[in-house]
């Protein structure tokens, strides 16, 4: 099935999402087909979860750290600045602190704590995570773009949803028993009223973020995941062991896009052999993409003749993408 | 964590009789319930914050969220956590 139709036959689908390795094409797809859905009338946000995000690179304008920035009609992008979000949110904190207990400064064993903690490298992951469900939380758009980190940051992106939700579940117990306890001394007490407890509610509160996000990830009527590959034995072993695993953590798979197919037509053409010969390897490759993933495939999309950056080459690659 | 009330001048016969009631009947139990309440808070604040005494709990994004409303128990947990125990552990 064609891009084109997949995408025409599932309106509903509005989270659209490109994995794959490093290099692929992630970002190239992310924008051509954000170009493509914003040219048919649909609003569109292109956003992404990579630290080091070049949708900056591909539209050739600075947009990092600047919200959701207008390409052109219905077009928006966005580049998540993980520092700036850490930043803010630790100053959040502190502000907060200062609020409940009326401190002049964040006390000194506290403060060294808020910065450890923000120098975990776990802690820019879970930043963008954060900003990612603020941006589809908004829903201001008709289709989310996901430009996803390579592989394996990909994995540990779904996984961590999986980790903080079980987190999340077992201190909330923690906290819901401790919550009976004290209801139980109030009323040996005889006190009317205990005071609902803020960390509970913080709790449910952080659990509610965890599970919009995850949900989205995992929606299959409302997401749909393509792979990119190129016709290449590493990249088809790897994107197997990956769709393998994403399937287990029921990411609803939608298709593959294959990138970088060498035009066929040069064949009649008096090419070297060395271009023969990379033909010839693809033509391997795609035949073995065709028996692994057979229907899956949405579209081949041959390499240009010059990197796409800029509007009018999204176009063009937009172009071929969807058949127009 | 029950707030001060403004305690009336002369209390009357049956609010004494209540809180000698309290004493005799309930007050061992809630003082009880309240130490179990004590501990869980502390080990909660393990599991949140256990960073601080060195040792890595997930996820920190989220646990600084839970940071404010812990602020005045990280000295006493630190130091019931830190410390030694002795033969006053089993007396109180």
């Amino acid at each position: 099935m064609s891009l084109k139709t997949t995408f025409q036959q599932h309106p509903e689908r509005r989270y659209i999402m490109f994995g794959g390795k490093g290099g692929l094409g992630k970002t190239t797809f992310s924008a051509a087909t954000a170009y493509w859905l914003a040219s048919q009338g649909k609003k569109v946000l292109v956003f992404s979860v990579d630290p080091q995000a070049s949708l900056s690179d591909i539209f050739q304008k600075d947009i990092f750290g600047k919200g959701p920035v207008k390409i052109m009609e219905n077009l928006w992008a966005q580049e998540i600045d993980a520092d700036q979000h850490i930043r803010e949110y630790q100053n959040e904190i502190r502000q907060k602190i200062l609020d409940m207990y009326g401190f002049e400064a964040v006390p000194d064993e506290i403060e060294q704590y808020i910065q450890a903690a923000s120098a975990e490298p776990a802690m820019e992951e879970s930043a963008i995570f954060d900003a990612v469900v603020d941006i589809v939380v908004g829903g201001n758009y008709d289709y989310y773009i996901y430009d996803l980190v390579p592989l394996g940051h990909a994995l540990y992106y779904l996984s961590m949803a999986k980790v903080y939700d079980e987190w999340i579940n077992k201190i909330t117990k923690l906290r819901e028993e401790m919550r009976e306890y004290e209801e139980m001394v109030s009323r040996l007490k005889r006190e009317k009223e205990t005071e609902e407890d803020q960390i509970l509610r913080e709790l449910q509160y952080i659990r509610t973020r965890i599970n919009t996000s995850s949900r989205i990830l995992t929606d299959k009527e409302k997401t749909a995941f393509f792979f990119v590959v190129v016709p290449e034995e590493m990249i088809l072993v790897d994107t197997q062991k990956a769709a393998n695993l994403f399937a287990k953590f029921d990411v609803p798979i939608s298709g593959y896009v294959v990138n970088r197919v060498v035009p066929r037509e040069l064949l009649s053409q008096n090419i070297p052999s060395y271009l023969r010969n990379r033909i010839e390897m693809q033509d391997k490759y795609l035949k073995q993409i065709d028996e692994m993933f057979g229907a899956q495939v949405a579209s081949h999309v041959p390499e240009l003749e010059r990197d796409v950056t800029g509007l009018p080459m999204i176009e063009k690659l937009a172009g071929i993408m969807f058949g127009e | 964590m029950s707030q001060d009330t403004p305690s009336t001048p002369k209390k009357g016969f049956f609010q004494n009789l209540k809180e000698i009631m309290y004493g005799m009947a309930s007050h061992d139990m809630s003082r009880y319930a309240l130490r179990t309440r004590a501990s869980m808070e502390h080990l909660f604040i393990l599991i949140t914050m256990g960073d601080m005494i060195g040792i890595p709990i997930l996820p920190p994004y989220y646990s600084l969220r839970l940071l404010p409303y812990v602020v005045p128990q990280i000295s006493t947990w630190k130091r019931r956590l830190l410390r030694e125990k002795d033969v006053s552990d089993a007396m109180f």
